[in-house]
């Protein structure tokens, strides 16, 4: 039997290979030629994505399934651009008044704690008998919606003791702040409450320590009084941030 | 919610996902997660695989929202193109031949009580999809469906099939082209 290809006339290539893209029974190879195509011809792309239209209703011959809790989390802590334009948030505890005036009240609380959570840690005596020593590692912790630092965390040289200064903000909000290790491409490791207002000295349990690192990423949810009852975050992520070396 | 309220739904957060919103990207997610999620699922055929390539995808949807044209695309269509091609570039790249499930194994699940989300896709425009699928041979319209829901290449539908790749080939350019023709009339 002869191959298809000498049965299509030559203004169907185009559309068939268009079509086979989106069928998606190219090789890699031939998936990258097809998508520099599209960059360069905007009638193929256009033809691509006609081909999307026709043949996505096939999505629902597939059973829903749904996703780990633990999902949107993740993502929404991998959310690192800044939006291209300011977003307007929700409606939510960060817009109330007396959120404000507490946060403003906060924020200077949280640059003095900074400061000092920095001179803490720069006047540590060298630990020279510690042969592990690393240089201390800081995140800045910002509220997912209002893009202001609520939180710094440091870790010490020691690589196992972390400092963690929030502002004195969600006092009346009755849930507990979880604080999460999310190492690079890892599934988040709760390392435990903290409170509202008051710096937390947390040891960071052995088994973590080796996820510890520039690139891990720290992040607090409100999670039920007691604390997210599966091991994995539940609730709103209020504020995340990037471990780096000082 | 109807079909045309959840699709508008679906469409109008995703325009403003596009603008940066966060709590936008939220709904995006929660309306269209669980789909995503099957289609990664029947793609992957791994959990931990699926639950990576979802985080992916919607970080993907975060920063292509604004590209969105509700007027030229459904919502639904868009997100399920990008799940699909983040998923099938992972299955090209993995070196290992993915095992090769039986076509009766892969014989797809339809879904016979559609839920929400399904009715996110334009009914009218599915059932011409249909169709027209029903229209073709029924081995080409099974290697269609099997190809587009398992994301496999010609050469693994041809060893699946029992058939050689010239005739894959064949049946599957003929059949789409067939395909455009029937949803054109």
């Amino acid at each position: 039997m002869s191959d298809a290809t000498d049965h299509i006339a030559p203004e169907d290539e185009s559309r068939v290979l268009a079509a086979e893209y989106v069928l998606g029974v190219l090789g890699a190879e031939e998936r990258r030629a097809v998508e520099a195509r599209m960059a360069e011809q905007a009638s193929f792309a256009r033809e691509v994505e006609a081909w999307e239209e026709r043949l996505g209703g096939m999505a629902s011959y597939v059973t829903p399934a749904t996703p780990p809790a633990h999902t949107w989390f993740r993502i929404q802590a991998s959310l690192g651009a800044q939006p291209l334009t300011t977003a307007v948030p929700a409606p939510s505890i960060w817009q109330s008044l007396s959120f404000w005036r507490a946060f403003s009240l906060g924020s200077s609380v949280l640059a003095a704690a900074c400061v000092a959570a920095l001179v803490f840690v720069g006047t540590r005596p060298p630990p020279t008998l510690q042969p592990q020593t690393r240089d201390p590692l800081l995140a800045t912790l910002t509220g997912t919606q209002t893009k202001m630092p609520n939180f710094v965390a440091t870790i010490g040289a020691d690589g196992h003791s972390l400092t963690i200064v929030p502002a004195a903000l969600l006092t009346a909000d009755k849930r507990s702040m979880e604080l999460w290790l999310i190492p690079q491409g890892g599934k988040p490791a709760s390392l435990g409450l903290i409170a509202p207002g008051a710096p937390v000295r947390i040891n960071i349990p052995a088994e973590l320590l080796k996820q510890v690192g520039s690139g891990a990423t720290l992040a607090v949810s409100l999670e039920p009084l007691g604390g997210s009852p599966t091991g994995q975050p539940t609730g709103e992520v209020i504020a995340h941030g990037n471990l780096a070396r000082l | 919610m109807d079909a045309d309220a959840a699709r508008s739904q679906l469409a109008a957060a995703l325009v403003r996902t596009g603008t940066g919103d966060r709590a936008a990207l939220r709904i995006v997610y929660q309306d269209s997660s669980a789909k995503l999620f099957g289609v990664l699922l029947r793609i992957l055929k791994d959990r931990s695989e699926a639950e990576d390539v979802l985080q992916d995808v919607y970080v993907t949807v975060w920063r292509k929202a604004a590209l969105f044209n509700p007027e030229k695309a459904s919502p639904i269509t868009w997100l399920v193109a990008i799940a699909r091609n983040r998923a099938i570039d992972r299955l090209r790249a993995s070196t290992h031949a993915r095992r090769s499930a039986p076509l009766e194994e892969a014989a797809e699940v339809r879904d016979t009580t559609p839920g929400a989300l399904d009715m996110v896709v334009k009914a009218e425009q599915q059932a011409r999809l249909g169709e027209c699928l029903g229209e073709l041979e029924e081995k080409t319209s099974q290697a269609i469906r099997s190809a587009f829901l398992d994301g496999v290449t010609y050469e693994q539908l041809a060893e699946r099939m029992g058939v050689p790749l010239g005739t894959m080939k064949s049946w599957i350019r003929r059949g789409l082209l067939k395909l455009r023709t029937c949803l054109e009339r």
